[in-house]
């Protein structure tokens, strides 16, 4: 978003960046090793719902490509509406790889249909001490982590995974930006 | 927009010209004003907020509300602002700060009790399109050479028939005089149209941020039906009226060509078409 856009009030939504997306793959053992967090077995994308018919048949298309997709890795899935109003197509798979290649599809398809502006994180969730969640910002194009304890953030975990992780996962370094989640159906 | 802010610099540089080749000593005047204005935009944000009686809210206090401005600002990317609450049953909303940083959206109470949630998501976002677009910058430039357009119309008959030291000086005040009135009258009508200009940009934002144009429309809907002749106007006259969702100012009297805010119907109208664009592309 330029300046000019700014001043003669043109709004454009920035592209998702998805280039970065893929680098959880390979932190997820550095995960495990140094932090003793194991992969969750779920994730999930968080798209903000557009009113356009556009949209259902980007839908339909994408639960027809998961459905056809799962039926080699038997990733289950489901498409579920938050209390915001925003959709998740949430994936539920105990094999970590099978979870990302699927994230990585479903955006992808979303991005081919126009929908990237629209995209707004996909989240992986680990267990260790509690859950921990890792959230890709689209529009950041980096991850941060978000460690809920009831009704709190737990930033004493938060710190420390960015500590531990910052060589391997491209990590938000703007923690202002670090939105939590809450309320998430993973 | 771009024509209206054209022709805006245009009756200024018209006005700077005079007052330079006049080479009265107004300068202190100016000078006064322009350190004036300065303050007043740089600490915008507090003056605003005490004036409108807002309190800053916590993520503790308001947590809905923060995980909604959240989420808009992750999809617009958009640094958070601060989130405040004005305790009064009229529905209105508003934006100011003196840039990104320094934003603060406000919310009164009573628009969180009248709106549901995606209605009032589409106002938020209407209000984060305002600081997106540095509509507190652009309104306080676009202003200022007004206000010592208008404060010269006000004074100078006083300073200038008073002192009658020489023919001269006299028919300079006389020309002075005349200038800034034509000046403040043009200007006035152009700020006003950009103003306006400005409250569809934010609600061609909100549409497009919300991805639903519909909501932000029903919210319209809904506020202007539900608005109240309101208590002290003049706290909320000038440029900052131009940040509130709905105009502050009872408008119905009053012509469009001087009002901060389109038309409920105009906007619900334009509206519709961005949905259509939405649909079409």
């Amino acid at each position: 978003m330029g300046f000019w856009d700014s001043i003669l009030g043109k709004t454009r939504l920035p592209e998702a960046k998805t280039d970065r997306l893929f680098a959880i793959s390979t932190a997820a053992v550095t995960l495990e090793a140094k932090l003793g967090l194991k992969p969750g077995g779920s994730a999930g994308v968080c798209i903000k719902p557009m009113e356009s018919s556009r949209y259902e048949a980007a839908r339909t298309e994408i639960e027809d490509l998961l459905k056809l997709s799962f039926k080699e890795t038997g990733t289950v899935y489901s498409i579920q509406k938050d209390e915001y109003n925003y959709i998740w197509v949430i994936l539920n798979d105990p094999d970590f790889d099978d979870l990302v290649t699927n994230i990585q599809m479903i955006c992808q398809i979303l991005m081919e249909q126009g929908f990237g502006t629209q995209l707004l994180a996909a989240v992986y969730s680990f267990r260790g001490d509690g859950t921990v969640y890792l959230i890709y910002n689209f529009k950041l194009g980096s991850y941060y982590p978000f460690v809920p304890r009831g009704d709190q953030r737990d930033t004493s975990v938060e710190f420390r995974l960015r500590s531990l992780m910052e060589k391997e996962l491209p990590l938000e370094k703007d923690e202002a930006k670090w939105y939590p989640l809450w309320g998430m159906p993973i | 927009m771009f024509l209206t802010m054209f022709l805006l610099a245009m009756v200024y540089l018209v006005f700077l010209a005079v007052l330079l080749a006049m080479d009265t000593s107004q300068t202190v005047v100016i000078l006064f004003m322009a350190g004036f204005m300065f303050l007043q935009y740089f600490y915008s944000d507090k003056l605003i907020l005490s004036s409108m009686g807002a309190r800053i809210v916590s993520e503790n206090e308001a947590p809905e509300l923060y995980q909604m401005v959240s989420r808009l600002c992750a999809i617009a990317d958009l640094p958070m602002p601060r989130i405040a609450v004005v305790n009064t049953s009229m529905p209105n909303a508003f934006a100011t700060g003196r840039n990104q940083k320094h934003a603060v959206v406000a919310v009164t109470t009573g628009i969180m009790q009248q709106l549901n949630r995606s209605e009032l998501e589409a106002v938020i976002a209407h209000e984060l399109t305002h600081v997106k677009n540095k509509d507190m910058m652009v309104m306080t430039i676009a202003t200022f050479l007004a206000s010592i357009a208008q404060m010269f119309v006000q004074w100078l008959p006083f300073l200038g028939g008073g002192s009658g030291r020489d023919r001269d000086s006299g028919s300079n005040y006389a020309i002075l005089f005349l200038v800034s009135l034509v000046v403040w009258a043009v200007s006035f009508i152009l700020i006003r149209a950009l103003s306006r200009y400005r409250e569809f940009a934010a609600d061609r934002g909100s549409a497009i941020i919300t991805g639903q144009p519909s909501n932000l429309a029903s919210a319209l809907m809904k506020i202007s039906g539900f608005r109240v002749p309101t208590q002290d106007l003049r706290r909320v006259e000038g440029p900052v009226s131009a940040l509130f969702i709905v105009p502050a100012i009872s408008g119905s009297s009053i012509m469009n060509l001087f009002s901060t805010h389109p038309t409920t119907e105009a906007r619900i109208a334009a509206l519709q078409r961005i949905e259509q664009e939405l649909e079409a592309v």
